[in-house]
């Protein structure tokens, strides 16, 4: 059977495709020079994903009605500090919000 | 010399047709035990993805689908001798054996799917402020205002992603009866609602086509990429022969 490749919108699919391909670098770009950036853009990630798992678990707990509003104080201060330190860092090692994602293979993206 | 290898196929026999495979050299197949591995000679390494090279291992594997069911290998897989390819063929062999079973007779379509994501989500965002659920109030701490904000986006986004769901489900009915087995990614972009991957049994590929043809006449706001039949290459069982290659 012949190959079939059928779309209404060919423009808005290679719009699409670079935007992903943007989103991920194709290769490491790692050499001496640059290797506390690189382990500083990691460790960042790393952060920022513990630091999104926690805002949405605070979300879920507030959609359930489960904390008290001293606790909702509480957590949004602390939330708030965490997102204000974050940026601090990110300016500090000059990495953009849009790098801090790595390609798990089958598993996705991380963030 | 090197090989470069392109496949795992269901057969030991030679390759009739003449095959034209990388740097333009020609494609045979190298035996083991009920199976087989698609090579060709390879005189210079080839490290880097471009585009035409690409081409070329694709061309190879569409040819050879129509004579076998093939197990398509990454892109870039080169071997430093004979020898090695037959280790691994041995070293993997219950693996493909397997997955070649399971494939057989089968091929991949793909259908990516985009939605208006832009303007779905601000009729969502509209909705919710004029539900008036979380209103700040000049009284709150910085740190409930912190969490009202926080939680308006939360919202926001969950609603915007059970609504990518109820879409999904109604793109993936039309093709679900028809399908072995399927992979449904969800929202790669806020416009990419979906990039399915479907294992269609040959004999379906027909009502398979069908479905497609009824999803498209409902798709309304949506755009669509359908593409196929194809190389199971997402059905494929990832076996690491890495550490066997130079």
């Amino acid at each position: 059977m012949s190959k079939i490749v059928e779309t209404n919108a060919i423009d808005a699919f290679f719009e699409e495709t670079e935007k992903l391909q943007k989103a991920l670098p194709k290769k490491i770009d790692a050499n001496p020079q640059n290797v506390e950036a690189g382990l500083a853009k990691l460790v960042l990630t790393l952060i920022e994903l513990i630091r999104k798992l926690m805002e949405k678990q605070a979300m879920r707990r507030v959609e359930a009605g489960s904390l008290s509003e001293e606790e909702i104080e509480r957590i949004g201060e602390t939330l708030m500090k965490l997102e204000n330190k974050m940026k601090e860092l990110k300016g500090v090692f000059g990495v953009k919000d849009e790098e801090l994602n790595i390609n798990l293979g089958p598993l996705g993206d991380l963030m | 010399m090197a090989m470069y290898v392109y496949g795992i196929i269901d057969s030991n026999d030679k390759i009739d047709a003449f095959v034209t495979g990388l740097d333009g050299v020609g494609v045979y197949n190298i035996p083991y035990r009920d199976i087989g591995a698609l090579a060709s000679d390879l005189d210079t390494p080839v490290r880097d993805t471009d585009e035409e090279r690409v081409l070329e291992h694709e061309t190879v594997l569409e040819k050879m689908i129509e004579c076998f069911t093939v197990l398509p290998m990454r892109f870039l897989t080169v071997f430093n001798e004979k020898n090695n390819v037959i280790s691994m063929l041995n070293e993997h062999y219950n693996d493909f054996r397997e997955d070649l079973d399971r494939l057989h007779d089968k091929t991949e379509f793909g259908i990516k799917v985009i939605w208006p994501g832009a303007v779905i989500r601000e009729k969502i965002a509209n909705a919710y402020s004029k539900a008036q659920v979380s209103v700040p109030s000049p009284d709150d701490s910085p740190g409930k205002s912190f969490v009202k904000k926080k939680f308006e986006t939360y919202k926001i986004n969950k609603e915007f992603e059970e609504e990518a769901d109820r879409r999904i489900a109604v793109i993936d009915n039309f093709f679900n009866r028809n399908v072995c087995e399927k992979k449904l990614e969800r929202l790669k972009t806020e416009n990419m609602l979906l990039n399915a991957s479907y294992l269609v049994d040959n004999e379906k590929q027909n009502d398979f086509k069908k479905a497609f043809e009824e999803m498209r006449a409902f798709a309304g706001d949506l755009k669509y990429l359908f593409s196929g039949p194809w190389p199971p290459y997402n059905f494929v069982t990832k076996t690491n022969t890495r550490h066997d290659r130079e």
